[in-house]
């Protein structure tokens, strides 16, 4: 499990809505996949355009970068066997709201697997992966990927309320060992995902941390690591125009000062590598 | 009875198979796009805009998506000329003309970066990067003074045996008289229009969206001003131009050469669809064909007006 799984090359590809449903949580936007659009990676995302049909669309003029949720169809979740990518979203502005209108049969225009996905646990490391909000939807792939493989992990997701936590029913039916925190108390523990964290992480036995979530939960995740000795890996959002490296919109600071761009340095970065205060 | 339609131009002395290009700063370095499309589809592709030394850009956020549009400030990041030439050139397939884009915060920078790249292999152009601010005049941009506008011209003409062509900053009051200042000091070719200066606020937090406060707009929201820009290009000018601003189909292409352009360049439109540059050229051709039009070239300049 050393190794990084290596990324399938980017296609775009215009893919039709199967389901675009409201859930706990999320939206979740299930689109049928041919069997050249390539898997994802554990941490990879997609770009995904309102301007599927073959009108041009000018307004929002920019595709929306999201996380693969997960590809579906190899296995049984679909009755009919139909391959799909499901992506989970929330309405936030624009963008996303004309992207909860989509119908079933609507198409959607994608770019896509892009960025650098998780690195796996070295043997012997136990995975803990931490996933707050919408942050949350970066994970699960990760998730499945490490309890088929047999690797340890344990999952600990959070949110405002129990209404909040998208995703839950997926993670309870991998299996893995799950904890739950929440803002009001309504699941798990009260408060923030760092109070059942912090001690997992002095319990001596090696931990690599995965973290996607609000850059404040990311931020102190990634202290509380460092303090205690463990890798510690951030999956970023930020505003961009492209994904694929060439508008150089999204990028992020360095420790050294340097620019990365969370497209294609990331979305993964080692939490060593960033400038955590300047993090959007 | 229909055969195919001859979509060759030549543009400042480049022979292309067809008028498309690619705006420098939306298609990196070439090879970023080759996963989606095949550059030998194109008529070659203007490269990110190059410095004599690497540059950094400003601090994010450096994006803002606007109606029809967004606004950049990313300030001209790039890896340098060197890291260009030994690097990124390589990677880019035989027979696709590179336009190699030029830029610096002095003429004399510019001019070294125009002697640096002649004579290198694959480069069959340069683009001038007129809207950069002018350091030791105070930080206008080039392209807004005539008289500067007309040194480093003539500097970076003087630095290099190329084809030689000026992307015009549309922030003047009057861009043939922009356009006139580069024929007048041997320019072989005008690109207009690079990005528009403008302001987008988020009144949540009644700040600018981007750090820089201003920055460039692009994308179908400013086609009609590059339309206009560039027939007024063609009525004051004999070089040929090459048109900029919003092009994402073989239409919008169509407009640019009936007002006087001789190639277009696909822009913002390559964000959201990177094989957009190829899906205007084969725009052209089916608009070519539709209307009987034998040779694209019949096209330039073609617009019916009284």
């Amino acid at each position: 499990m050393s190794d990084a799984v290596t990324p399938a090359a980017p296609q775009r590809c215009v893919l039709r809505v199967r389901s675009n449903e409201p859930e706990r949580g999320c939206i979740r936007l299930v689109l049928e996949a041919p069997d050249s659009w390539p898997a994802a990676a554990p941490g990879q995302f997609v770009m995904i355009h309102l301007s599927g049909t073959g009108v041009a669309r000018h307004d929002p003029l920019l595709p929306r970068p999201m996380a693969a949720f997960r590809l579906t169809g190899e296995g049984s979740t679909e009755p009919d066997g139909t391959r799909c990518l499901e992506v989970l979203y929330k309405v936030v502005g624009r963008g996303t709201a004309l992207l909860a209108e989509c119908q079933p049969g609507d198409s959607l225009a994608l770019v896509g697997p892009l960025g650098v996905p998780f690195p796996m646990p070295q043997p012997g490391e136990e995975a803990v992966l931490v996933g707050g909000g919408t942050g949350i939807a970066s994970l699960f792939e990760l998730a499945r990927t490490l309890r088929d493989a047999g690797a340890p992990l344990r999952v600990l997701l959070g949110a405002r309320s129990q209404d909040d936590l998208m995703a839950l029913a997926d993670f309870e039916a991998l299996g893995v060992p799950l904890e739950l925190a929440t803002d009001d108390g309504s699941a798990g523990h009260h408060g923030l995902v760092t109070a059942p964290l912090e001690p997992w992480l002095g319990a001596g036995s090696p931990l690599r941390i995965y973290a996607c979530g609000p850059t404040p939960m990311m931020v102190a995740v990634a202290e509380l690591a460092e303090k205690a000795g463990h890798p510690c890996h951030l999956s970023l959002e930020n505003r961009m125009a492209c994904g694929f490296g060439i508008c150089l919109g999204c990028a992020v600071r360095s420790r050294g000062d340097a620019l990365h761009l969370v497209c294609r340095d990331g979305p993964v970065f080692d939490a060593k590598e960033l400038d955590l205060g300047a993090l959007p | 009875m229909s055969t195919t339609p001859d979509l060759s131009v030549e543009f400042a002395g480049i022979p292309l198979r067809n008028p498309v290009l690619t705006a420098s700063g939306t298609f990196g370095y070439g090879v970023e796009l080759e996963p989606f499309l095949d550059l030998r589809r194109l008529g070659g592709f203007v490269a990110k805009s190059l410095t004599l030394e690497p540059r950094h850009g400003n601090p994010p956020p450096r994006i803002a998506e606007t109606p029809a549009g967004m606004l950049n400030a990313i300030s001209l990041e790039n890896v340098g000329v060197e890291a260009f030439i030994e690097e990124k050139l390589p990677a880019v397939p035989d027979g696709v003309p590179v336009i190699a884009s030029v830029f610096g915060t002095e003429i004399e920078l510019y001019a070294e970066v125009c002697k640096r790249l002649t004579g290198v292999p694959k480069v069959a152009g340069l683009e001038i990067n007129a809207s950069c601010p002018h350091v030791k005049a105070g930080g206008i941009e080039f392209g807004q003074s005539p008289d500067a506008l007309g040194r480093l011209v003539r500097a970076c003409r003087q630095a290099t045996t190329l084809p030689l062509v000026v992307k015009l900053s549309p922030n003047v009051t009057s861009i043939a008289e922009m356009a006139r200042v580069c024929e007048g000091e041997g320019a072989s070719g005008i690109a207009a229009i690079n990005t528009v200066q403008a302001l987008e606020v988020d009144v949540e937090t009644r700040r600018p969206m981007l750090s820089n406060g201003l920055g460039g707009l692009s994308g179908p929201a400013i086609r009609p001003v590059a339309l206009r820009m560039v027939w007024q290009c063609a009525q004051a000018v004999s070089i040929p131009i090459c048109g900029v601003g919003g092009i994402s189909t073989g239409e919008d292409a169509v407009a640019f050469l009936l007002c006087g352009a001789t190639a277009i360049q696909v822009g913002t439109a390559s964000y959201l669809n990177p094989a957009a540059a190829g899906e205007v050229a084969d725009g052209i051709a089916a608009y070519c064909e539709r209307h009987g039009v034998a040779s694209v070239r019949e096209l330039i300049g073609a617009l019916e007006h009284s």
